[in-house]
């Protein structure tokens, strides 16, 4: 099997197509589970009744279930409980709730880094906890978990190749689909495996940028 | 007038001997050379191709390889069978793996354009299997609807050539599928009008719409540029038609309610496009 250019092309407005998917559904995903994250990382931290066990259950249930029965149970089971998202906002919720578990923990250790005399003196200038956290921890505490959540997003945007398996028509989709009915294989995951290398450097690219503007001192 | 008999017993003996011999073609050398029929099956499509409780190959097709088998090279054990998938069965044929695909793989113009086929052995309709409360009545009541299919299959290639108005979830498996009718994902799942049988037959809240569209023959698969292979195969094909073998296949292999759909899709030509 010789490699074929020419056939590359002539698919190249699908695999743009499948790409736009991938980074929509992918970036939609990093930005929510940042949320989630964020928001589970305070409620375990201010040990907020109720609020705070559930965090800590939601967290150790996703991080010890596969990807891909999360995405199966969102997308086929959840209809069955009167709960149905659309194709696209299941692909975006399957990854948000997935990464979101790696971001309150990420979070969690960023937060654990901030000293506790920092926490004392918020306390002694007559903030309440919750002020604390949002004013003097998390704007450190984030900065630390930079590495890390750069580490989650990764993995968020390669697993978004698992949603062809609930049809989503990402970029995975798209090569899969076209191999089975042309069966030009090797090309096809020639591009597939560029493009994630791209896309993963241009990522950790990103995020460099913004972690050399947060490193600057508060003074400057 | 006992001795009579035996002579004329052997002489219709020989001639049908002769004329079996005569009918098929010589095996190509680097298919001799072997020593046995490296054929890919299918091992999940009963009654097509499967394995059964003790994980031995069984189904129509196995039965068929197994009968070239024993023309080729005088005994159906000198075979080595390979389950294939539908969507790794070519890259197997061509990779060399296995010299023949026996796998209901259907004739379609994209795959002859890496493959060559024999003559079809069997054609087999497409059906949609909708919820039994659906108001879809016919094809034309999918127009704007989301509808089911699997990756790589001839209803997709047909569904996206002939009704790019209807919205196509692809998904990986039958279950899958019938998964995205029964939780309201799709209007319909769209396939082989064999598996929709059976899901129909198991599943009573399913019915079928009862259109047929895309139809297509199977055929067996062989790589380019073997013509001496091709024909030795179309041969067998010929000669399993002559001896009406595929009857008792079927009685061996499909339910009783089920053979007559596979009969026809055996024994009858593929009827014109409806």
């Amino acid at each position: 099997m010789t490699f074929d250019t020419a056939y590359l092309v002539a698919q190249f407005p699908a695999l743009w197509r499948g790409l736009l998917m991938t980074l929509e559904v992918s970036l939609v995903a990093m930005a929510l589970s940042i949320v989630i994250g964020t928001a589970g990382a305070a409620a375990r931290q201010l040990r907020i009744p109720v609020l705070s066990p559930l965090v800590f259950a939601y967290v150790e249930l996703i991080r010890n279930t596969p990807l891909l029965v999360q995405m199966f149970f969102i997308f086929y089971g959840l209809p069955a409980i009167g709960i149905r998202l659309s194709l696209f906002w299941s692909g975006v919720a399957s990854l948000a709730v997935w990464a979101g578990a790696f971001q309150v923990e990420n979070i969690r250790g960023g937060l654990s880094v901030v000293g506790r005399g920092l926490y004392d003196a918020g306390l002694a200038l007559g903030l309440r906890r919750a002020k604390v956290l949002l004013l003097v921890a998390l704007p450190i505490g984030l900065r630390m978990s930079i590495p890390a959540m750069l580490n989650t997003s990764i993995s968020l945007l390669k697993n978004s190749a698992y949603l062809q398996a609930i049809g989503l028509r990402d970029l995975t989709f798209v090569a899969v689909d076209r191999i089975s009915s042309d069966f030009r294989i090797l090309e096809m995951f020639a591009v597939l495996l560029v493009t994630y290398i791209v896309l993963v450097f241009a990522l950790a690219a990103a995020s460099g940028v913004v972690e050399r503007r947060l490193r600057r001192p508060f003074a400057a | 007038m006992k001795r009579l008999n035996w002579a004329g017993a052997l002489a219709v003996l020989l001639c049908a001997w002769g004329a079996q011999a005569a009918d098929m073609p010589p095996l190509p050398a680097a298919i001799k050379e072997a020593g046995v029929l490296k054929v890919g099956v299918r091992c999940d499509q009963p009654p097509y191709g499967y394995q059964d409780q003790k994980g031995e190959f069984a189904g129509i097709e196995v039965d068929m390889a197994k009968t070239i088998a024993d023309w080729a090279f005088g005994s159906p054990s000198k075979i080595e069978m390979t389950c294939v998938t539908a969507d790794n069965r070519i890259p197997q044929l061509n990779a060399r793996k296995v010299d023949l695909l026996i796998a209901t793989l259907g004739m379609t113009p994209e795959r002859a354009r890496v493959i060559d086929f024999t003559k079809g052995y069997n054609w087999g309709g497409s059906d949609v299997t909708v919820p039994k409360d659906s108001p879809i009545k016919s094809l034309a009541d999918l127009k704007g609807k989301t509808l089911a299919v699997l990756k790589g299959t001839t209803q997709a290639a047909w569904l996206e050539a002939k009704m790019p108005d209807v919205d196509l979830l692809k998904l990986n498996s039958v279950a899958d599928g019938v998964q995205a009718v029964k939780q309201g994902r799709a209007v319909g799942f769209a396939g082989d009008k064999a598996t929709a049988v059976v899901i129909v037959g198991r599943d009573p809240a399913l019915r079928m719409v009862g259109q047929p569209y895309a139809i297509t023959e199977g055929g067996i698969g062989v790589r380019k540029n073997e013509p001496e292979w091709l024909a030795y195969l179309n041969a067998a094909i010929d000669r399993m038609r002559a001896e009406k073998m595929f009857g008792p296949w079927i009685d061996k292999w499909v339910p009783a309610e089920n053979r007559p759909l596979f009969i026809e899709a055996f024994t009858t030509p593929k009827p014109a496009e409806g």
